[in-house]
């Protein structure tokens, strides 16, 4: 077994979102990270690799690192699979780091995984909460949901290190704090782009992702596929407009093509968390419940008394969906 | 005739999960269990490409042997073969370990051109083992396809990769990660029942494998789970009676207490 005592420090993975800002989930994540490095009396390190890399050390400095290790390239403006793995795992070996965190997006789920795999050491995602386990030695003790959020589990990763965990964004709160002497490491930049097997053939064109209102909207209406018809999920989005609301949903609606993808409220979708959703038509199943149970009040309407939504919902009302939007289209529309 | 592997994975159905309170684990007794469903299309994509383009699919899991049950269905809806990977010795297998055993289960396959994996699992929902693979096969990984061509083992795609849209060529073999919108998993046709029966699991378990030392899912995995709770969503459950109007105004009396009126003030169109 390898001499565990030899991995010291916290490093927090700081992902560059869209090649031009430093992704939030990342200082909210040295926000707690600070805590950690405080009780185990150990650094916090900063990992981040960029095109221009210096652009972006004011903002992490801001945010309680006692040390940045970064490099900068133009074959590091977007995340690489093969560069970023590569990169990062030849980090990990050289300065053995005990805990390593990473937002849990696109490119942070998939570069801890593949950097998890190479150390031979545990990955543990979507960690709702971090603490220092003090009676087993100080190990990170995490939790996590599992079974679409209807369970959660405490993880620990004894024997290998570093302990690994990506973050949810919106999990931890970002906290600003300077640290006099910041040590800055520059790491220098090779990789040999010969040996990449995926090629892209011409000019890859932008596909700007909708912005998610989502996650941020304080009303929410959320249809399945209990409102039958396209013509039925269009008065949810008309209701919507009248209340200032925003709409999502569960699967059946996108393949039905009543709403567009990046509506999907769910594990793979969004998560929401407004003051009130209003659940229409929707059975609950337990990948779409595990996206509303931040919110603060939940109603549901369904034909199916034992449909699970109705475990997840604060108001429950059994019937048909479609007659109660109907109601409330006339009451909130405003007369001509 | 292109070799194509669909992994898919048997999930408990539940929504209303268990807890054993003496042992702190999950009762699986009588839990009803499906084929996790971002696999099913998987199953799907697997399907389109022998018929698109010549082959044969193969599903494989890795499970205790009730999960010949999901490989059954996998048959049914129309795959050729099917393989179990099953053995104490793989239980408990965290994502690493996982990894590590589908590692030597294609060394012993050794011929494969397309493996496609789902995005997650509904149980554990890590999503981890397609890029872990894809780094144990030294294979590319392609995520978020949609569409593709298959032309003289070259893989021709276009896919969302951050926020570009790219064209990209890949040689086989590739590792697919097929997200849920990409296609609409199939019925199970009435004869692929019949001949769903009629076909043989194949069982690897750990003496198939030029097994190295390292497998052993209970004790070698990294993470250990401490312990498992039920998350109880802490909600009121308060079912409203009353005709439709009666509802419909209680609706309305909730929309108000939090807040929410009428704010459109234009013309309705």
């Amino acid at each position: 077994m390898k001499d565990l005592n030899q991995y010291r420090d916290v490093w927090v993975f700081v992902e560059i979102k869209d090649h031009v800002m430093v992704h939030p989930c990342a200082l909210e994540i040295l926000g707690k990270a600070r805590e950690l490095a405080d009780d185990l009396n150990q650094n916090l390190v900063a990992i981040m690799l960029a095109l221009d890399a210096e652009q972006y050390l004011p903002v992490i400095k801001e945010h309680g690192v006692d040390k940045i290790i970064y490099l900068s390239h133009l074959d590091l403006k977007h995340y690489h699979e093969r560069i970023f793995t590569k990169i990062v795992y030849k980090l990990v070996k050289k300065y053995k780091p005990s805990i390593f965190l990473f937002p849990s997006t696109e490119a942070g789920n998939a570069l801890s995984a593949r950097v998890a795999y190479r150390c031979r050491t545990g990955l543990v995602n979507n960690v709702l909460n971090l603490e220092l386990d003090t009676e087993r030695g100080d190990l990170l003790l995490t939790d996590k949901p599992a079974y679409g959020g209807d369970i959660k589990v405490k993880i620990i990763c004894p024997n290998t290190r570093p302990q690994m965990c990506t973050i949810t964004p919106g999990t931890f709160k970002k906290k600003p704090v300077k640290k006099s002497n910041i040590e800055l490491i520059k790491e220098e930049y090779s990789f040999d782009k010969d040996k990449l097997k995926i090629k892209i053939i011409g000019a890859p064109t932008r596909k700007d992702k909708p912005s998610a209102t989502l996650s941020d909207a304080k009303f929410v209406i959320g249809g399945g596929a209990g409102l039958v018809s396209e013509e039925n999920f269009n008065k949810i989005f008309k209701l919507a407009k009248y209340t200032n609301g925003q709409v999502g949903g569960t699967r059946r609606p996108i393949f039905n093509e009543w709403m567009p993808e990046h509506l999907q409220i769910g594990i793979s979708g969004e998560t929401i968390k407004p003051n009130l959703y209003l659940a229409f038509g929707i059975s609950g199943a337990i990948q779409h419940v595990a996206g509303i149970t931040d919110s603060d009040t939940i109603m549901a309407v369904n034909t199916d008394p034992n449909a699970p939504i109705f475990r997840a919902a604060d108001y429950c009302i059994i019937g048909d969906a479609n007659e109660i939007i109907d109601g409330l289209v006339k009451y909130y529309k405003i007369e001509e | 005739m292109y070799k194509i592997f669909v992994l898919l994975k048997q999930v408990p159905k539940s929504q209303n999960l268990q807890i054993d309170k003496n042992s702190g684990t999950l009762i699986r007794k009588n839990i009803e269990t499906i084929i996790n469903p971002d696999d099913l299309n998987g199953l799907e994509l697997g399907l389109t490409i022998k018929e698109q383009y010549g082959g044969e699919v193969t599903a494989i899991s890795m499970g205790p042997l009730q999960a010949k049950a999901a490989l059954r269905e996998a048959l049914a809806m129309g795959v050729d073969h099917a393989i179990l990977i099953c053995d104490p010795q793989f239980a408990h297998s965290d994502t690493l370990q996982t990894t590590l055993v589908l590692k030597e289960t294609f060394n012993k396959i050794k011929e494969y051109d397309i493996i496609i994996t789902g995005r997650e699992t509904s149980d554990s929902s890590t999503g981890q083992v397609p890029f872990q693979l894809s780094e144990a096969l030294d294979i590319p990984l392609i995520t978020d396809i949609f569409s593709f061509e298959l032309e003289n083992n070259i893989f021709l795609c276009q896919r969302n990769f951050g926020h570009e849209s790219q064209n990209i060529k890949v040689n086989l073999p590739v590792l697919i990660r097929i997200g849920k919108h990409f296609n609409e998993p199939r019925h199970i046709p009435l004869l692929g029942i019949k001949k769903a029966f009629d076909k043989k699991i194949e069982i690897f378990n750990y003496e198939c494998f030029d097994c190295p030392e390292y497998i052993d899912g209970c004790n070698k995995s990294p993470t250990q789970v401490v312990s498992i709770e039920k998350f109880y969503p802490k909600r009121k459950n308060e079912f409203l009676n009353g005709t439709i109007t009666d509802k419909t105004q209680e609706v309305i009396e909730i929309m108000k207490d939090h807040g929410i009126e009428r704010i459109y003030t234009g013309k309705e169109e």
